[in-house]
């Protein structure tokens, strides 16, 4: 009730300081023609790594998110969208032009590298990010708990949890002495999730053979390779790029019968055989809460970073038998979801 | 206008009384009504917070038991010296069972530990560490079920430890790490009234579960805990419901209920607008019935104000008016209570009024022909009744000057009514001095009644005695008006008889006068009466013999008398 309380009164302070701001713009004589169609709804700039297809259930979780916050596109808020389709050296780019359109709030969604390229964009409207990786670390924001700045989101532990992607492998497969992880290396956490990788195959006791992947054309090569490095099996480090690509690592990894493991469940459900991650539904249902809170006036700075605690297993046991390979009855018995 | 404002005060007065009268009261119950309406509402208030305080206490105390009873699974089973991955997988089952907790350590009868099991870090099995002084085992070994205060992962999200050991020591015991953000899902389900909200404070007052996530995430912080201590401690140990103000100041209604075990406290609060809002409501509509009362008071009073002082200013009015003089004023007033009566008894009193002075204009008029004495006998008794007409004697004393005729004919006549005047006043001297009373003037002459209208002693010799000193007078007055050569008489004539006596004329026109023959004799021996002469009939003389000097002249022929009459005179130079 208390929600539903300040959504009721949300939408008018909204509306007034839109006026402001129009009067402000208009007095600038700054005119643009996205402004003269919809002058009272505010604007959210949302910048997205793919397109909109790959990101359908994402923007779904994030506008189930605004809705619990009392806005609803075309309703009472206007979203601008820009996709870099994948290209995400364009981020930086198209942050700025995002930006210059004069949005009230940028929403820097699919991970650090859309918030990082949001923060160098040097606007002072709000950004509210949705990523996977340590905020703090990456230096997104000051701390959790005080974000700092006009920035502020919320965190997955994809990133976190890369180690036990390693330990899931080795568990499946214990006899592999040697195991392959493919890493990004334009990703901002590829060092560290590397390095805490190399770590916990030292305290399991295998082999780690490093790949990297930065564009869809190598992933046929980095799966392929797999075999002949005679190495058990392929983890994947946690990364949008490879996320938003679950189908076609799923079907490169049926192709040449690798077992692989990957951060989304994405992944199992097109034929993968396991992924281990963050909930994305969450982390997006609460980027768009957060967005909400923001435009009913709440300050970026009283909102603590939100850490999406929730790590998915789920585990396809028709690959598994397809592998030849069979699931222990405790990592049966512990997986969220089992694809039969 | 000074009786206008005399009025009014008194209006004022009656319509303030009557106005009160009608108000206090009803004030008065009003004021009873909305604190026994508070007193009741503030009751109600502290039953319903303190069960939705119990209530969100036992939700919370249920998530906390739920885990503990989970975690009571994996300590069921001895130890044996072997791996057992038969705990890994219900430590893992129990992992998708208990979103909250992030990590398990299963610990051996010796507090080794064999199993730890983490959602984000790599697993450990078998690795043998010593946990036996831990003080997670202790405390469990000691209470069975051990709770750490609440720490805070990164200065952000709360985390609490829990251990607990097995019904018996071979079967270990088990330490898990919970993330109480979970609590989220409990506490934001709790509804208090429409708008209220439940809270979770640790021992140490951190906030560590809110509808609001934020705030939570940030519980470690002084600034954002404070608030919700406050309210905290405005409830106290005692329970039961206190009013405080939450984060942004606004008025709350709040009562709290421990959990038992990790020693938390859950608080409900409310806003106090809605906590109230049905003694607000109560109060404002007795607000709104007293208003109308105190409207309706206020006509009545005003209305019954009039009624009062209305009769008032008309008998105010009535009896200036019959002050004034206008004894005819009839005050007009069918009140049918006391004012009616008296303003009829001010009604009879302007008729009582009007006939005094009647007999007042009445008694002022006798003044002109009885002696002053005898007026002011009349006058202090109020009765005329001696003026009525009667039969009684009378002695009847006429005077005239001889010779006026004409000497009035042979001077001015300023000169006549000198000596008139001079006649009259001593004359008038006279009369009153004998209390006689003067009948008539006729221009020299005049004619006095002597025991009548009010009888006196001697009449005949008081009669001759006035005669007497009349002639005295009169003649020193004579003497002189010889000395200006004015030659006049004076003479007189008694007579004694019964006579008719009253009041003859008309409305303010009335004399007092004597009928009979007597009147008609005095009035004859007068005419027959010489210069310094004082003729007096039988009758008189007969009362006045051996007292006054009497000459008996014999008798007269007297006009309009058949026989001669005998006639004595009186010598007043003797006396």
């Amino acid at each position: 009730m208390r929600r539903a309380n300040h959504t009721a009164a949300a939408p008018h302070g909204g509306v007034r300081r839109r006026d402001v701001l129009l009067l402000m713009t208009g007095a600038a004589a700054w005119t643009t023609s996205a402004y003269a169609q919809k002058p009272s709804m505010p604007v959210i700039g949302y910048l997205g790594p793919e397109t909109p297809e790959l990101f359908d259930s994402r923007l779904r979780a994030f506008h189930q998110g605004l809705r619990e916050a009392g806005f609803v596109e075309g309703r009472n808020v206007a979203i601008e969208y820009q996709w870099a389709r994948g290209q995400y050296a364009r981020l930086p780019a198209l942050a700025t032009e995002l930006v210059a359109r004069n949005v009230d709030l940028v929403v820097a969604s699919g991970g650090a590298q859309v918030a990082l390229a949001a923060k160098a964009s040097g606007t002072s409207k709000t950004i509210i990010f949705e990523m996977g990786g340590d905020p703090v670390q990456l230096g997104v924001v000051d701390s959790l708990s005080r974000p700092g700045g006009n920035i502020t989101g919320v965190s997955s532990l994809s990133v976190d949890v890369s180690p036990k992607r390693l330990e899931l492998m080795h568990e499946l497969l214990p006899a592999a002495s040697k195991l392959a992880v493919v890493a990004n290396p334009t990703s901002p956490t590829a060092n560290s999730q590397l390095q805490k990788l190399r770590s916990a195959a030292e305290t399991l006791g295998v082999q780690l053979q490093t790949l990297n992947a930065s564009k869809e054309e190598e992933f046929e090569s980095v799966v392929s390779s797999v075999t002949q490095q005679l190495a058990g099996g392929l983890v994947f480090t946690s990364d949008p790029y490879f996320a938003f690509r679950s189908r076609r690592l799923a079907d490169l990894a049926m192709k040449y019968r690798v077992p692989a493991i990957t951060q989304t469940r994405d992944f199992p459900m097109a034929g993968g055989l396991m992924s281990y991650g963050g909930d994305f539904m969450q982390s997006h249902r609460r980027a768009g809460i957060y967005a909400g809170r923001v435009l009913r006036g709440e300050k970026p700075s009283d909102l603590p970073v939100q850490l999406v605690t929730k790590v998915e297993l789920v585990i396809n046991l028709k690959t598994a038998k397809f592998l030849g390979h069979e699931f222990s009855p405790a990592l049966v018995s512990g997986a969220d979801e089992v694809i039969e | 206008m000074i009786a206008q404002e005399r009025f009014r005060g008194l209006f004022q007065k009656y319509l303030l009384a009557l106005f009160m009268a009608v108000a206090i009261p009803l004030v008065i119950n009003g004021a009873i009504e909305a604190w026994f309406g508070y007193r009741d509402q503030r009751a109600r208030v502290d039953q319903l917070l303190g069960v939705q305080a119990t209530a969100a206490a036992a939700e919370i105390h249920d998530f906390i038991y739920g885990i503990t009873n989970q975690l009571g699974w994996l300590v069921q089973v001895s130890w044996t010296d072997e791996p057992d991955e038969r705990r890994r997988t219900d430590a893992l089952r129990l992992f998708r069972q208990a979103p909250a907790i992030v990590s398990l350590t299963l610990l051996d009868n010796n507090g080794l530990e064999r199993l730890y099991v983490s959602r984000i870090g790599l697993n450990r099995i078998e690795s043998r560490a010593d946990w036996s002084t831990d003080r997670a085992l202790v405390g469990a070994r000691a209470t069975q079920i051990w709770f750490s205060t609440v720490s805070y992962h990164r200065g952000s999200e709360p985390y609490l430890t829990v251990a607990i050991v097995g019904n018996r020591q071979a079967v270990g015991a088990v330490v898990a790490e919970v993330n109480l953000k979970l609590i989220w899902d409990v506490i934001s389900s709790i509804k208090v009234g429409k708008t209220g909200i439940a809270f979770v404070l640790d021992q140490p007052g951190r906030l560590i579960a809110h509808p609001d996530i934020s705030l939570v995430l940030r519980g470690a912080e002084e600034a954002t805990s404070g608030p919700f201590r406050t309210i905290r401690d405005a409830i106290g140990p005692e329970g039961g419901f206190a009013t405080s103000r939450d984060a942004q100041g606004r008025a709350v209604a709040a009562s709290a209920a421990p959990v038992p075990g990790p020693d938390w406290t859950v608080v409900v609060e409310q806003p106090l607008s809605e906590a109230y809002a049905p003694i607000y409501a109560a109060l404002s509509r007795t607000a709104t019935l007293l208003l109308i009362s105190t409207i309706f008071a206020g006509f009545l009073a005003y209305a019954l104000a009039h009624r009062m002082t209305d009769p008032i200013k008309l008998l105010e009015e009535g009896t200036e008016r019959i002050g004034a003089g206008s004894f005819d004023h009839r005050i007009s007033i069918q009140t049918g209570d006391e004012f009616q009566r008296l303003a009829n008894s001010f009604n009879r009193m302007a008729g009582e009024l009007a006939l005094a002075q009647q007999h007042q204009e009445r008694i002022a008029k006798l003044k002109r022909f009885l002696a002053p004495q005898v007026a002011d006998l009349v006058d202090r008794t109020g009765d005329d009744s001696v003026l009525d007409g009667r039969r009684t004697d009378v002695v009847v004393v006429f005077c005239d000057l001889r010779g006026f005729t004409a000497f009035s004919a042979g001077v001015a006549p300023e000169e006549v009514m000198s000596v008139l005047s001079e006649y009259y006043e001593a004359l008038g001297r006279v009369i009153a001095q004998f209390e006689a009373t003067l009948i008539s003037f006729s221009g020299d002459g005049l004619m006095v009644l002597v025991n009548a209208p009010v009888p006196v002693e001697q009449p005949a010799l008081r009669a001759v005695d006035l005669a007497i000193e009349m002639q005295k007078i009169v003649q020193g007055l004579i003497a002189g008006w010889r000395s200006r050569g004015y030659h006049v008489g004076f003479g007189i004539g008694l007579a004694e008889g019964p006579a008719t006596v009253g009041r003859i004329g008309y409305e303010d026109r009335l004399d007092y006068t004597a009928i009979g023959s007597v009147v008609n004799l005095a009035a004859r021996l007068c005419a027959s009466a010489a210069d310094r002469e004082i003729l007096i009939d039988a009758e008189v003389a007969a009362s006045v013999r051996g007292k006054r000097l009497l000459d008996d002249l014999g008798g007269r022929q007297i006009k309009g008398f058949d026989e001669a009459i005998p006639v004595f005179g009186i010598s007043f130079n003797a006396s």
